[in-house]
């Protein structure tokens, strides 16, 4: 019963962490050209571990900077630096292991 | 042979020993040298290989970022690792996990450039980590040429090493026993002339004894010649046996068919002077009559040994049987006897078994070793208190 009810919160919590990552990250990125896998690698490129990468983002998304922007000049002179979320930290956390889950190289290489 | 040796101070096995000691001591340095250099010229050979073929796995690696970097672009094209037939790859993220890898060993991270199994590996860190990527690891098989050249130039050079070292050593030895070898020497000749400058006065006191006519003496004279003549017989004995030590192997043998009564009739009249100083009688028991073919003086020194043994250890107004038979003679006295224990040991030089007689303890070890030059048989029987039979058969 206890197992049951431990299964059923887990997907619950999944749920809701894909919510918060669909509703807050995805739909504004569709609006751009740019599709959000394209921002993932970039930071991969540079950060390369899960840690840091994830680090990265969160930082990002809480404090968005000329400088620490991993996009091109180019790509920021035409969309701007994006404006400072809004989310807690907890749900940062929760939309970006969502974002990482999503697009991770682990087990994807053939 | 040395006199030394005779005298049983084996100076040869001394320096046997000491000339093992040091040559194992020697090798083993050697050896041990040898191996370090060996060490050091395997580890020079291998990491020259590994230069040698760092450009070309650095050329695989370069070739390997330029793929990834296609395929981080298209990712959501393709998801088909690169892969070559040159060389192998693994790709690591910063936190050293792996991302993937055509390799199927265990690669290190902690180094550039290492060997590991039979396989060259190099770790590179490119500008840009494509697809997370902070460490590419190429490999490639050792073809082992390095490898075959290396052991045949260690055991060449280590071998004429190893020989030149060997010679060394040789000469080394030399230089050290050359003093033991000095003394040794000096001892030697010291013995030898000693005994030899023995010889001339005792030849000339026994020569000039038996020259005097004794009929013509009175008693108390003649006694005092007796005496002279008893003392110088026993130091030509002393002499003759230490001559056979000293030159034992040098005496060249004159065999020849020896009739051994005769022989013993002469070394019982030689005797007979010295037995009646401790009134002892000789008597001789001729049953068959019979020849050895042997060197004269060896078997005068054998049978002298015999009967000056059975004077010495006699009782006084004690008895001497010569016996001859066919093949086989006897010297029996009617002395002190031998322990059944003490048996064993008596041919061992140096044994004496009854301290009040004077001698060096030789005269049975001379006699057990022209015994066995000659492959004669001794038989020892004795019983203490009643008297000591040495048989020689052959």
């Amino acid at each position: 019963m206890v197992r049951k009810i431990i299964l059923v919160l887990s997907f619950m919590f999944c749920f809701l962490d894909a919510d918060v990552y669909k509703n807050n990250c995805v739909k504004c990125h569709e609006q751009l050209p740019v599709s959000i896998d394209k921002y993932f690698y970039k930071y991969l490129l540079i950060y390369s571990g899960e840690t840091d990468t994830k680090n990265a983002i969160i930082s990002y998304l809480k404090y968005p900077a000329y400088e620490t922007t991993v996009m091109s000049d180019a790509f920021i002179n035409r969309f701007g630096i994006k404006k400072k979320s809004k989310l807690s930290e907890d749900e940062l956390k929760e939309a970006v292991n969502v974002y990482w889950q999503k697009y991770k190289v682990f087990g994807k290489l053939k | 042979m040395l006199v030394s040796k005779s005298l049983g101070i084996d100076f040869h096995q001394s320096e046997k020993q000491t000339l093992f000691r040091f040559s194992a001591l020697y090798i083993l340095l050697t050896v041990i040298i040898i191996s370090v250099f060996s060490f050091i010229y395997f580890e020079l050979q291998k990491d020259l290989m590994l230069q040698q073929k760092k450009s070309t796995l650095q050329k695989y690696s370069k070739e390997l970022i330029e793929n990834l970097k296609q395929l981080h672009i298209n990712f959501d094209k393709t998801q088909l690792y690169p892969r070559s037939d040159k060389f192998n790859s693994a790709i690591y993220d910063s936190e050293q996990k792996l991302i993937f890898s055509t390799s199927k060993s265990k690669l290190r991270l902690d180094k550039i450039l290492y060997l590991e199994n039979g396989v060259i590996h190099l770790v590179n860190i490119p500008e840009s980590y494509y697809l997370g990527a902070m460490f590419i690891v190429v490999e490639m098989k050792d073809d082992k040429k390095w490898l075959k050249q290396t052991k045949k130039e260690i055991i060449i050079f280590g071998g004429i090493t190893f020989l030149f070292m060997l010679v060394i050593g040789y000469v080394l030895l030399r230089l050290f026993l050359k003093p033991m070898r000095d003394a040794i020497n000096l001892l030697d000749k010291f013995i030898k002339d000693t005994t030899h400058e023995l010889n001339t006065p005792v030849s000339t006191i026994v020569a000039n004894i038996e020259m005097i006519d004794k009929s013509s003496l009175d008693e108390k004279l003649l006694k005092k010649i007796q005496r002279i003549d008893i003392g110088a017989k026993t130091v030509s004995n002393i002499y003759q046996d230490l001559t056979y030590l000293a030159l034992g192997n040098q005496i060249v043998s004159n065999d020849e068919d020896v009739d051994i009564e005769q022989l013993a009739i002469q070394r019982v009249e030689y005797f007979t002077s010295l037995a009646l100083a401790r009134k002892v009688t000789f008597s001789l028991n001729i049953i068959e009559k019979t020849t050895l073919h042997i060197d004269k003086f060896k078997i005068s020194k054998l049978l002298d040994n015999l009967l000056s043994n059975a004077i010495k250890y006699n009782k006084i107004g004690g008895e001497i049987t010569v016996s001859i038979k066919y093949r086989e003679f006897s010297v029996e006295d009617s002395g002190i006897g031998i322990s059944e224990d003490d048996i064993s040991k008596i041919q061992d030089r140096y044994t004496r078994f009854n301290k009040s007689s004077g001698g060096f303890g030789i005269g049975l070890n001379i006699v057990s070793t022209i015994a066995k030059e000659y492959n004669l048989t001794i038989k020892i029987e004795s019983k203490e208190g009643i008297g000591t039979k040495v048989s020689v058969s052959w």
